[in-house]
């Protein structure tokens, strides 16, 4: 009885406070997140002693300024938008996947010694590197969505919290991945932890750009999963379980929801598709696989690219390449100035910061007259 | 609290420990070594350092949390106190390693908690003020930490990590220290593990004996309870979330300046997961202070397992036995998932005024 | 008794107004407590009643209008103020903190201390104190954790919380919701002692014969405005009924069911267990026919809620058996059930029922996301779902008419003919009622009773479980009274009084005068 009067009261003053949060409004939320993100930033890079339009002019240069500049932006926005819907799945379903970048170094591992692996058994050549590539996908797939599928049991069966337990995985991925690189699965006459390379033949065509690193075919890869998670969640009974799932889990069950079901079903695709991410990345940017400490932290940032789309795939394309913009950029700071590249992962906090607290930003419109007035 | 009713109320922690114990038996016998070569004092003693930073941190989340607020930004929070120390250090000392003193090292550790004050009361603002999602605003922490710690770091050294600048000594208390095991467990160790705990008990008595811990368990449990006996609850959240900040700052920098010598920004920072480990810690000791030094033992022991396997000689890469606190903490969640939290954690409370 | 007027006014309230947004919520209300005397505040819900005691009590700020305490003008920016100033108040949930004990919640905020650590000592004297004034039961309690007690008790605890603190003044709002018969009888003899003692009580309910029975005035409410103040001795239940509702008021009864079919459900040996595995429902055994209301009478947490969620297939069964329409229902889950034509209004809408973020239109599929015609293998028919939604609204009168509102910003009373309508409108073999008038109208609940009576008289069978004996007695054509999860007896509802049931709610088979043993309480939905 005063449990329900409780929940209810809370309820009543959510209401009040959420107004309905519509789409302009989760837009204008995303943008000045991003903003004051930014502005933040440059004070920072003020504070610290260097000069925020050398920062922002370099920024803008390295992600626009040359054609490999933009074939850099676009192959580090197919990651995000990739890592993006996986983190986006599990978000809409109410279940916190921060594994994403375990989950997508596993994969890629995986891929990379499945077609090294398969390779002496198919033809060279182009069939034989699509064939490959099929193939690697397909176990980079299912190798990361069995490595989410773990922590969904462990939250399904045993109520272990899956942040945690995500978390953890991602240190371990992290050391395993490490340990098999640099014994079992180490090149032949390497020193360094890495694999040996892929075949000249797997590799995605190169087309419109000319960068070795980018491909078209990893944008559309991207793309495609955008499509698919999309029509999963809003047009499925599988995705109306999820939803509700993630919007009321109590409603959820009373609906005949089964829960353990629904949340494995979900960290297994979130997981699939970090998986196909790390196929991507072994073998359209990397051509093997390295010591994974010195591999982007695509799964996290991929919370950020997430949350600015409020969790909705078709979202994740603009924030996607907004991301790879801002890594493409960041990195290239890092080259052509002293400005710190890690500045980059800041403002990356930053933006997850002010997404987490849209009552700032609403606050603030109303305190300007800005916005509407609906209390 | 009868010890009988105790050990009813805990036999699932209980059980994990004695799993844990019959597995490092098992690893014995199958090696055929002697266990007292396992379980050294000195095991106990690295365990018990290994353990000061989670066991900080823990402290530091588990009062957040009994007063209502998630404050999943611990990991972050260690790893703004653990380069701040190294850094307010640097800083006095005049900027160059061989001049670091212990007044200076000092000095760090209480700057980097003074900072780490300051971070929380502006996370507390964005929590409480603002109503941000507490799980989203503390992972943004974690990201945060990940990012301006090693740029920190880069600003002041030109690297991602720091170079060495030495630790707070150790100190042995005359004769106490000569005691056998309790002499060097606890009279001829670092302070901050001394400190620590005193703060373990400081917290313990803090919470079940004071009002203001009656009024933290309300703020959590009920906040319009506390509310309508006339106590102001978000002024009760704020100082818990502040205190939890400060004690993951203070956790951190025990780690670079206590423990090790520096800070180390790469990969996932030297950090490495305590403080997700301290968030553990206070779950399975059931939001008790002392329960949860002893899950943060448990942990600490997990870390320093591995030098025990090499003095056997136990071949196992170290890149594989480093990740055994990570797998003893999946263990833990697995077995000891649902605990039973404050009632009404997560959820914003007004005052109707 | 010495008449009212001979005595001094302890409060008075002074055109007090106040406004949320654009709803007036009081309206200039004056109300004057005398010293010694207890004033009863009646109306229905919604009228404003506890938002008056909550700007005297300092939860709310008021718009206009001033509070006199002892003839001194004040202002009461906190509860702290109002306790300061001797004001005390019970609300209908309780203010306890369930993990803590009844000594800890008791001094909550005003512990006594001895270097800095509480004097638990001390306070245990002090309660004790007051127990044995007021001939209270709390202090056998003072070291169990709130959780463990019944509501009863519960009640105790606050009103000993509010004496702890000082209270010379005590608000009791609608005490009586939770209690039985025999409880409510109890806590009229303590509110006569207090009364005794001098302290000066102001009571809100929304039942009237509580009003005469225990008030020495009775001050009416609503919409926000106070309609008059007369003496208890001058009240009938008619006039305030009038007053309360604004139009003469008819109380009749329902029409019985004539005929009834064949046996539909039959439950057999039940055993449930809650989620912490205590046993909730030890060996329960009905039938119900078609074209029959099944009412399940008690206190809530004796079971009825596992018992309901495991016929409607949303908890395992431990023991025993569900039979449906002669197929073994005992381990089926909730989609099963779903799917075998069981609807389900379930007792809490705002957790189980609606998705509050959600529009009426993914609202309308709630539970039926597997069902023809709107859904096929995989993909979900939202054109067809939306004339659902409009089908809905329209049948059952949901307000707004509009389908693309989220659940949350309806009224609880349009929220509950939508959950109603929804699970009505798939033409069910069986419907399961747990609440389905709580927190609604009275229009509503007038409209969602001739909804079930209409279905009813269709031959649709009914489980209908309820705390208010006066639903379950109108609507009802056998009534079982569940305590501790047994059916104590299954009466019939014109063979027996408000009075009997209230017995039988706290365990007695036949006779009365033992004191009642204490019913559990904790098990809620949630």
């Amino acid at each position: 009885m005063s449990r329900q009067g409780t929940v209810r009261s809370a309820l009543d003053r959510a209401a009040d406070r959420m107004l309905t949060a519509g789409v302009v409004e989760r837009l204008g939320i995303g943008i000045a997140s991003v903003v004051l993100a930014f502005v933040v930033g440059l004070c920072i890079v003020a504070a610290a002693g260097y000069s925020p339009l050398i920062f922002l002019n370099e920024m803008l240069l390295g992600a626009l300024g040359s054609q490999r500049g933009i074939a850099l932006t676009l192959r580090e926005s197919s990651l995000y938008i990739l890592t993006g819907v996986a983190v986006a799945v599990a978000f809409r379903a109410g279940i916190f996947n921060i594994g994403v970048q375990g989950q997508f170094i596993v994969g890629g591992l995986s891929a990379t010694m499945a077609i090294l692996r398969l390779a002496p058994f198919l033809p060279t050549g182009a069939v034989g590197g699509v064939a490959l590539i099929v193939l690697g996908s397909l176990v980079g797939i299912a190798v990361g969505g069995a490595y989410a599928a773990l922590p969904g049991a462990l939250k399904a069966y045993a109520d272990a919290n899956e942040i945690i337990t995500t978390i953890m995985l991602n240190f371990i991925a992290l050391g395993v991945v490490l340990y098999l690189i640099s014994g079992p699965f180490q090149g032949e006459g390497r020193q360094e932890p890495r694999t040996d390379s892929l075949p000249e033949y797997v590799e995605f065509p190169s087309l419109l750009f000319e960068t070795g690193s980018f491909s078209v075919v990893g944008l559309v890869v991207a793309l495609a999963s955008v499509a698919v998670a999309y029509v999963l969640l809003t047009r499925t009974r599988m995705g109306y379980d999820m939803v509700t799932s993630g919007k009321q889990a109590s409603a959820a069950l009373y609906s005949g929801v089964r829960a353990e079901r629904t949340i494995i079903g979900t960290m297994t695709f979130s997981g699939m598709v970090a998986g196909l991410t790390g196929a991507v990345f072994s073998i359209m940017v990397l051509g093997g696989y390295v010591d994974p400490q010195g591999i982007h932290t695509y799964g996290f940032d991929a919370i950020a690219v997430s949350l600015l789309a409020a969790n909705n795939p078709l979202g994740v394309v603009p924030a996607g390449v907004l991301f790879g913009g801002l890594s493409r950029g960041g990195s290239f700071i890092g080259i052509t100035t002293d400005i710190p590249a890690q500045l980059v992962d800041g403002v990356i906090g930053l933006v997850i910061l002010f997404v987490a607290a849209p009552e700032l930003f609403r606050m603030a419109a109303r305190r300007t007259g800005l916005g509407s007035e609906r209390r | 609290m009868s010890v009988a009713g105790t050990i009813r109320r805990n036999r699932l922690r209980l059980g994990v420990l004695v799993v844990a114990l019959v597995a490092a038996l098992a690893v014995a016998v199958w090696r055929d070594v002697a266990l007292t070569a396992l379980l050294t004092t000195g095991f106990v003693e690295r365990s018990i350092r290994a353990a000061t930073p989670i066991a900080l941190a823990a402290i530091g989340g588990l009062y957040a949390e009994k007063s209502g607020v998630f404050n999943i930004g611990l990991e972050g929070f260690m790893i703004f106190g653990a380069v701040n120390a190294v850094a307010v250090t640097w800083l006095v000392s005049g900027g160059t390693a061989g001049t670091v003193t212990q007044t200076d090292l000092w000095i760090g550790l209480v700057g980097a908690v003074v900072l780490s004050v300051l971070y929380t009361v502006v996370f507390a603002i964005i929590l409480l003020r603002y109503e941000a999602s507490q799980i989203v605003a503390g992972l943004a922490v974690w990201i945060l930490g990940l990012g301006f710690g090693p740029f920190t770091a880069v600003v002041i050294w030109g690297s991602q990590s720091s170079p060495r600048v030495g630790r707070i000594d150790a100190v042995s208390v005359p004769g106490l220290a000569e005691i056998p095991f309790l002499g060097d467990v606890f009279f001829d160790t670092s302070p901050l593990v001394v400190l620590t705990l005193l703060l373990v008990a400081a917290a313990w008595v803090f919470l079940y004996r004071t009002r203001y811990g009656y009024w933290l368990q309300a703020a959590g449990e009920n906040p319009e309870a506390l509310d309508t006996a006339g106590v102001n609850v978000s002024r009760v959240r704020y100082a818990a979330v502040i205190f939890s900040g400060a004690m993951a700052g203070l956790g951190g920098a025990v780690l670079s300046v206590g423990l090790s010598s520096g800070f180390v920004g790469g990969g996932l920072t030297m950090v490495d997961g305590r403080g997700w480990i301290g968030i553990v810690a206070y779950l399975f000791g059931n939001y008790n202070p002392v329960g949860a030094f002893g899950a943060a033992l448990l942990f600490g022991a997990a870390d320093m397992f591995q030098i025990q396997l090499q003095t056997i000689n136990v071949d196992v890469p170290a890149t594989l036995t480093g990740l055994l606190p990570y797998v003893v903490v999946i263990i833990v969640l697995a077995a000891y998932g649902r605990t039973r939290m404050p009632a009404r954690v997560g959820e914003p409370y007004e005052s109707e005024n | 008794m010495a008449g009212p007027d001979s005595r001094e006014t302890v409060v008075r309230l002074d055109g007090i107004t106040k406004r949320f947004g654009s709803v007036v919520a009081n309206d200039g209300i004056d109300f004057e407590l005398d010293d010694g005397t207890v004033h009863a505040l009646v109306g229905e819900n919604g009228s404003g009643k506890t938002t008056l005691m909550s700007v005297l009590y300092g939860l709310y700020d008021q718009d206009e209008g001033r509070i006199v305490v002892d003839g001194e003008p004040r202002t009461f920016d906190s509860p702290r103020d109002a306790i300061d100033a001797g004001i005390g108040m019970i609300h209908q949930h309780f203010q306890l903190v369930e993990p803590m004990t009844v000594l800890q919640n008791s001094i909550l905020g005003h512990e006594p201390t001895t270097y800095g650590m509480v004097d638990e000592e001390r306070a245990r004297a002090d309660i004790e104190a007051i127990c044995s004034r007021y001939d209270f039961d709390v202090d056998e309690h003072l070291d169990t954790p709130v959780r463990d007690l019944d509501l009863g008790v519960q009640q105790r605890v606050e009103i000993v919380k509010s004496l702890y603190r000082g209270a010379e003044v005590l608000v009791l709002d609608e005490p009586t919701a939770v209690l039985t018969p025999q409880e409510v009888d109890r806590l009229f003899d303590l509110m006569g002692e207090l009364r005794d003692q001098g302290t000066s009580l102001i009571f809100i309910t929304h039942k009237l014969e509580e009003a005469m029975e225990i008030a020495d005035r009775i001050s009416v409410l609503r919409d926000g405005e106070k309609v008059g103040t007369i003496a208890a001795a001058d009240a009938t239940r008619e006039r305030l009924a009038e007053m309360m509702v604004g139009r003469e008021v008819l109380f009749d009864d329902e029409q019985r069911a004539t005929e009834t079919g064949e046996v539909v459900l039959e439950v057999d040996g039940l055993r449930v267990s809650d989620d912490r595995g205590l046993e909730r429902v030890s060996g329960v055994d009905f039938d119900l026919r078609r074209g029959e209301i099944f009412g399940i009478a008690g206190v809530e947490g004796n079971g009825q809620a596992q018992l309901v969620q495991a016929v409607t297939g949303r908890r395992d069964v431990d023991d025993g058996r569900i039979r449906f329409q002669g197929e073994d229902m005992t381990d089926i889950s909730r989609r099963d059930a779903i799917e075998a034509g069981i609807a389900y209004i379930p007792q809490d809408r705002l957790e189980d029922g609606l998705v509050l973020e959600d529009d009426l239109v993914r609202n309308a599929l709630l539970g039926f996301q597997t069902l023809a015609p709107f859904v096929g293998e995989w993909f979900i028919d939202w054109d067809g779902v939306r004339d659902h939604a409009d089908r809905i609204i329209d049948e059952y009168d949901v307000k707004p008419p509009d389908r693309t509102r989220l659940a949350r910003s309806l009224s609880g009373g349009n929220q509950q003919k939508f959950v109603v309508g929804r699970e009505l409108s798939h033409d069910p073999d069986l419907l399961v009622a747990s609440h389905p008038t709580r927190g609604v109208d009275i229009g509503s609940i007038e409209f969602i009773h001739s909804q079930l009576l209409d279905m009813r008289d269709d031959g649709l069978p009914i489980v209908l479980v309820s705390s208010k004996l006066e639903e379950i007695q109108n609507l009802a054509d056998r009534i079982a009274v569940m305590y501790e999860g047994e059916f104590v007896d299954t009466v019939r509802p014109d063979d027996v009084t408000e009075q009997d049931l209230g017995l039988l709610m706290t365990g007695h088979r036949e006779a009365a005068g033992e004191t009642p043993p204490a019913a559990r309480d904790g098990g809620d939905l949630s």
